[in-house]
């Protein structure tokens, strides 16, 4: 027996048939289009609590970042990546560049249990909001599961 | 013969038109034009149905949901935008060049509207959006 091409309703067909592959990505694509805009990303915080007593908040344990216009005047969008050299905060009392706030936060905080782990801000009113964000990323990368609470600036 | 229509194309057309239209539709959106912080590892809040967005623009006007509202009914407009869930998670979409200032204070207008916790939404570096 021989093969031939042209013999036409015996021939195999040899191509894999991609319709419906192309209709499953199609799909998929359609899906993903759709919803990666509506996703947002962002920072859990909690609010500082105008009601409550002020004094009640401060306990021997609370981990209190403080970020003043004067040490670190960031009053406008930074530009590019990351904050400005020249910024200073305050963690625990201590004056430090704001680049060692990550191996900081997580000395101190490192060897609480997950849920214990909470960082206090006191933020100046002045500063800006993209600035303020940047340090709450740059504090959050030094150790998992860190809780943002506001607290009032002095 | 083929007597059937061949509707490969018509599909085809009708396809990229649907995914035209699903792609323009969520930039059709009304409401205020948010430039959002970037920052280098937002971590994520979710999908955007189901939050409460309050959005502060470039001037502090406030915008619950893509409707602008006062800041002295901030308080009733919020509470009307929650209704009756029982656990809303509201996120404050804040602009990048206002002041902390601006922000705490909605902080705390939702605060005293009853609502603890907010996420504090940003851009991831390099991420395109609006």
């Amino acid at each position: 027996m021989q093969f031939n091409s042209n013999d036409s309703g015996s021939s195999l067909q040899s191509e894999i048939n991609i319709t419906p592959l192309v209709d499953v990505v199609l799909v998929l694509l359609i899906i993903f289009m759709v919803v990666v805009p509506l996703l947002m990303e962002g920072y859990d915080v909690d609010i500082p609590r105008a009601s409550a007593d002020k004094s009640a908040q401060v306990a021997e344990s609370q981990l209190i970042l403080s970020i003043g216009s004067a040490t670190c005047p960031i009053l406008t969008p930074p530009a590019g990546e990351g904050i400005p050299k020249n910024c200073q905060v305050t963690l625990a009392d201590q004056k430090i560049p704001v680049a060692e706030l990550p191996t900081r936060v997580a000395t101190i905080l490192g060897g609480r249990p997950p849920e214990q782990r909470a960082l206090f801000l006191a933020v100046d009113d002045h500063l800006n909001y993209e600035a303020v964000l940047r340090i709450i990323d740059l504090a959050k990368s030094g150790v998992e599961d860190l809780k943002i609470e506001f607290v009032a600036a002095n | 013969m083929q007597a059937a229509i061949n509707i490969t194309p018509l599909v085809d057309v009708v396809l990229v038109l649907l995914i035209i239209f699903m792609v323009m539709a969520p930039q059709m959106r009304k409401g205020p034009d948010v430039n959002l912080p970037n920052t280098t590892k937002p971590n994520s809040q979710g999908d955007e149905r189901g939050r409460i967005l309050v959005s502060i623009d470039d001037s502090g006007g406030l915008w619950i949901n893509d409707q602008a509202v006062a800041a002295e009914h901030f308080d009733e407009a919020l509470r009307a935008a929650v209704g009756a869930e029982p656990n809303p998670k509201i996120v404050i979409r804040g602009d990048a060049k206002l002041n902390f200032r601006e922000v705490r204070e909605v902080m705390v207008a939702i605060e005293q509207a009853g609502f603890r916790g907010v996420g504090l939404i940003a851009k991831r570096t390099g991420a395109e959006g609006k």
